[in-house]
């Protein structure tokens, strides 16, 4: 069994005085486990940075713990922390050679040149920068510099990794790659991580834990599957991935099922908060890729496809629906289903196991 | 990019082009006699004069150099100066710098009002304040000796030119990513370890820079080293004396120019670094998060030199307030506004020529300045960096060597000039919007090269012709850096006085020189009042046009008045 390393107690920010209060982090608790990366997820303003700031020590949280490893590490100034950051836009020292950057912190820490050598020498090739030593920051490509600012932070092999939105400075398709090797480096040695970002699919791969915040305050924590297929909210499951809500009322409760009338037809779904009672109004979370569509039938919901674009993987359509609402549907591998045009009434079904039931909040 | 190699064909098509739009054709040729005219031929006169002896070419002023001490000890004694008053200016100016821009010192506002508070200010009023402080009858009499000589000059140029390196480093320490600190906390460095590994080397050339700065303006100070140089003689006023006293004009020639020399090496200098600008941050977004909770020990005996700085900045002024109510300094301290009567009645046409010449030159100079601006940084043209070399050259050349060249190049007609000059209210407004011109120019073509020309050809795109797009999309982002500019020119021309006292006249004369005049006759409540009321224009002017930038743009860039 892993146990808690990194643990936030009722960890609270504010800025400002009086009035202009702002309250950044409101009392939130988190443990992550050793070796685990866990993400910190949410829009801008959530709170996600000034929380990673505080594990750093960068901020002086207001009230509330950082323990590491059991260890309360409030009093320790960020530069004695066993902490290590990947910078957003990387914060290279612009003055010193890949190899300087690297090296900086096993100089401070005074080990011996031969020792550095050695360190810096694999941690390059381990993240890929072999030959790079000499260069300046500047001559590097985007995707070089971010290895170099993780290359420094892992180098000091820290008991917790940090990262702030390393990859947002990064075209898409590097974005991609990085993050698989930000990955494989972080399990293969084992770092426990934290990650903040704002890019669902940046969380989703790259976590074995997905912290979702908003306004300050953890919305929900979990695996990404999950979170996925059981966000306890609507701000997460639009935040985590598409999603589109139905309002529909419960007709009958069943053991694993839950019986809906959504716009006088029935629709069935599991069951899982279980404080959901017969009458109540509630809120489908329904994925656009749990959407069928085919000809209009008699037992079918009946909606009118009021745009589609073509991906080539898929389809999306967006189709009005019986009380107004506009719902998004996915077809993959459209080249198998019939295509439907604009102003066509088609007859839609719901994958059931995949549809997922809030409460009203 | 201009290629430095242009064939012969294009440089065939740009006169074609040139021709073509006569108006542009000819400004450019009367721009270029002006320069010439008003900018390198004084400083040619100046060098002529100083090889000439009789009417023939000789090298004996230069030889009189190595053997004579009023040449040697002057430039001796200006070097060493420099040397200190760069020094300790720079040290104090950092210190502010990074007190504004990386800790939670409270006032900062304040601060930073009163650390730039001597540039708007001429610095003879420091020095004046230094009299009426340590002189013979000041009030801390002789609390720091001899204030006639090098003492009192290090005291006054620090306080006078510290600013300059403040505005310098300031920018440099913004440019300076927060976050490049933090990565360095990050990996185990203390507070000092980032700022001897870190912040020094990424500053050091902008503190280079700013020292250059300082070093410049101290050797070209006149109206400091006047009032209180005594025995230890500096070139400007050594300069100054040959020519209005002994009438020497080789001699005084002679000191300019040796003063002219290290002045030139040193501003390119500090163009050249500047222009390598090597360790701006590498990517990515800024960000504006500092680590603020510094230790005690170090944010004390900061915000404890600050404090400092700025009592003395508030002392000195304090003073010529409380002076210039005074009935006899140290003698009768009876209040009283007599001073500021007889100020008016000796003054008044000082007053009135010096606002009205200002107000004539100011903007003349915006103008035409804007327009080189223009001109440099969006066309082609044959001589288009001989245009900007003599047009930045005045901003290099001390105003000594500029009112000397003035002298000798106007008192009679020539060829370039058909006409005398000296003596009339002509010279002088020339002189003061060719040497405020470099200003004015810097400040456009950083406006408009910051105008990415696709905004212009959004505009042309969008159906506007070209005049259209000058008017609506151009002329509106220039326009604050216009205003500052004409803040600036007029702020520089009311309080400027090493060239202007070279050629003001009975007829014509200037507002700073009536205030040496007072001083040179120990009339210090008077030249006290008189330099509040100077302080005060300037004041209500940069206050007024600042009302008309913040009226005119929301979103616009702002410019700092204060260069």
């Amino acid at each position: 069994m892993k146990r808690a390393y990194l643990e936030l107690k009722q960890l609270t920010k504010a800025f400002g005085k009086g009035a202009d209060m702002v309250v950044a982090v409101d009392a939130i608790d988190l443990e992550v486990q050793e070796g685990d990366l866990v993400t910190l997820l949410g829009p801008s303003g959530c709170g996600k940075t000034t929380t990673l700031r505080m594990i750093a020590g960068f901020h002086t949280p207001t009230s509330g713990d950082v323990m590491i490893d059991g260890v309360s590490v409030n009093e320790i100034p960020p530069n004695k922390r066993p902490t290590a950051m990947v910078f957003q836009n990387y914060a290279l020292f612009p003055h010193m050679t890949v190899f300087e950057n690297i090296a900086y912190g096993l100089r401070i820490r005074r080990e011996s040149d031969e020792q550095v050598k050695e360190k810096v020498a694999r941690i390059m090739n381990l993240i890929g920068l072999e030959g790079l030593a000499d260069r300046q920051p500047r001559q590097l490509s985007g995707g070089q510099q971010q290895r170099v600012s993780l290359a420094r932070a892992m180098v000091m092999e820290p008991k917790v990794l940090l990262f702030d939105e390393p990859l947002s400075n990064l075209d898409a398709k590097l974005r991609v790659s990085t993050r698989l090797e930000i990955r494989k480096l972080q399990q293969r040695l084992g770092i426990t991580s934290v990650y903040v970002t704002h890019d669902q699919e940046e969380a989703m791969t790259l976590s074995d834990r997905v912290v979702i915040m908003d306004r300050g305050k953890i919305q929900q924590v979990g695996s990404p599957v999950e979170i996925y297929s059981h966000p306890v909210n609507r701000f997460v499951a639009g935040f985590m991935g598409k999603a589109n809500f139905l309002e529909a009322t419960v007709k009958a409760l069943e053991e694993t099922e839950i019986v809906l009338e959504y716009c006088t037809k029935t629709i069935q779904a599991p069951r899982w908060d279980k404080r959901i009672k017969e009458g109540d109004e509630v809120t489908v979370v329904v994925r656009p890729e749990s959407v069928f569509l085919e000809e209009s039938q008699e037992d079918l919901i009946e909606g009118t496809v009021v745009n589609s674009v073509y991906f080539g993987s898929q389809m999306l359509y967006e189709i009005e629906m019986p009380d107004g609402k506009v719902l998004q549907a996915e077809i993959a591998d459209p080249q198998d289903h019939p295509q439907f045009a604009k102003g066509h009434t088609v007859g839609l079904s719901f994958k059931s196991r995949s549809l997922h039931v809030l409460a009203k909040e | 990019m201009k290629q430095q190699s242009k064939s012969r064909v294009q440089q065939i098509n740009e006169i074609k082009k040139l021709i073509r739009e006569p108006f542009l054709f000819i400004s450019i040729l009367v721009i270029f006699y002006l320069l010439i005219v008003f900018v390198l031929f004084p400083i040619f006169q100046v060098f002529k004069t100083s090889f000439m002896i009789d009417g023939q070419l000789s090298l004996k002023n230069y030889r009189d150099v190595l053997r004579q001490s009023y040449y040697i000890r002057p430039l001796f004694n200006s070097i060493l100066l420099g040397l200190i008053v760069a020094t300790i200016g720079t040290f104090v100016g950092f210190v502010f710098a990074y007190a504004i821009t990386r800790t939670p010192m409270r006032g900062k506002g304040i601060f930073r009002l009163i650390a730039t508070f001597p540039m708007v200010s001429p610095p003879f009023v420091v020095a004046l304040a230094c009299i009426l402080l340590f002189g013979r009858s000041g009030i801390f009499a002789g609390a720091i000796g001899n204030i006639y000589g090098l003492t009192g000059l290090t005291v006054v140029e620090t306080i006078a030119y510290a600013p300059t390196a403040f505005l310098a480093l300031i920018g440099v320490l913004q440019a300076i990513d927060p976050s490049l600190e933090e990565a360095a906390m990050d990996c185990g460095a203390s507070r000092g370890k980032v700022f001897s590994t870190i912040i020094f080397p990424l500053a050091l050339p902008g503190i280079v820079s700013a020292w250059l700065l300082v070093f410049i303006q101290s050797l070209a100070d006149f109206g400091t080293p006047m009032i209180l140089s005594g025995n230890y003689q500096v070139l400007s006023v050594q300069a100054y004396l040959q020519i209005t006293g002994m009438f020497d004009l080789a001699r005084g020639s002679t000191l300019a120019i040796l003063l002219l020399v290290p002045t030139v090496i040193a501003f390119y200098l500090q163009k050249y670094l500047l222009s390598k600008k090597s360790y701006v941050t590498v990517t990515g977004k800024p960000t504006s998060a500092t680590i603020k909770n510094l230790e005690w020990y170090i944010k004390y005996p900061i915000y404890a030199m600050c404090f400092l700085f700025a009592l003395i900045v508030l002392l000195f002024y304090g003073m010529v307030v409380w002076g210039s109510f005074q009935k006899l300094w140290g003698v009768d301290s009876t209040l009283t506004l007599r001073n500021y009567v007889q100020m008016w009645k000796i003054g008044k046409k000082y007053i009135k020529d010096s606002l009205l010449l200002s107000l004539i030159v100011t903007p003349i100079t915006g103008i035409l300045g804007m327009f080189i601006a223009y001109l440099i940084s969006r066309k082609q043209f044959i001589g288009r960096n001989l245009m900007e070399f003599s047009s930045m050259l005045t901003f290099a050349v001390p105003g000594t060597v500029v009112g000397i060249g003035y002298i000798l190049a106007f008192n009679n007609p020539s060829f370039l000039m058909p006409v005398t000059l000296t003596g009339t209210s002509i010279i002088i407004i020339t002189l003061l919007i060719f040497r405020n011109l470099p200003v004015g120019i810097r400040n456009g073509v950083a406006a408009i090269e910051q105008i990415d020309p696709s905004i212009e050809e959004a505009s042309i795109d969008l159906g506007a012709d070209s005049g259209t797009t000058f008017r609506k999309i151009t002329l509106p982002m220039i326009t604050p850096a216009f205003f500052s500019g004409l803040a600036n020119c007029f702020v520089r021309s009311m309080t400027a006085i090493s060239a202007i006292i070279f050629v003001v006249s009975g007829r014509w004369n200037f507002i700073t020189v009536a205030v040496l005049g007072f001083v040179d006759n120990s009339q210090y409540a008077q030249a006290a009042a008189m330099s509040l009321l100077l302080i005060a224009i300037v004041v209500l002017a940069l206050g007024l046009i600042q009302l008309i930038t913040n009226r005119l743009g929301k979103g616009m860039q702002s410019f700092s008045i204060i260069e």
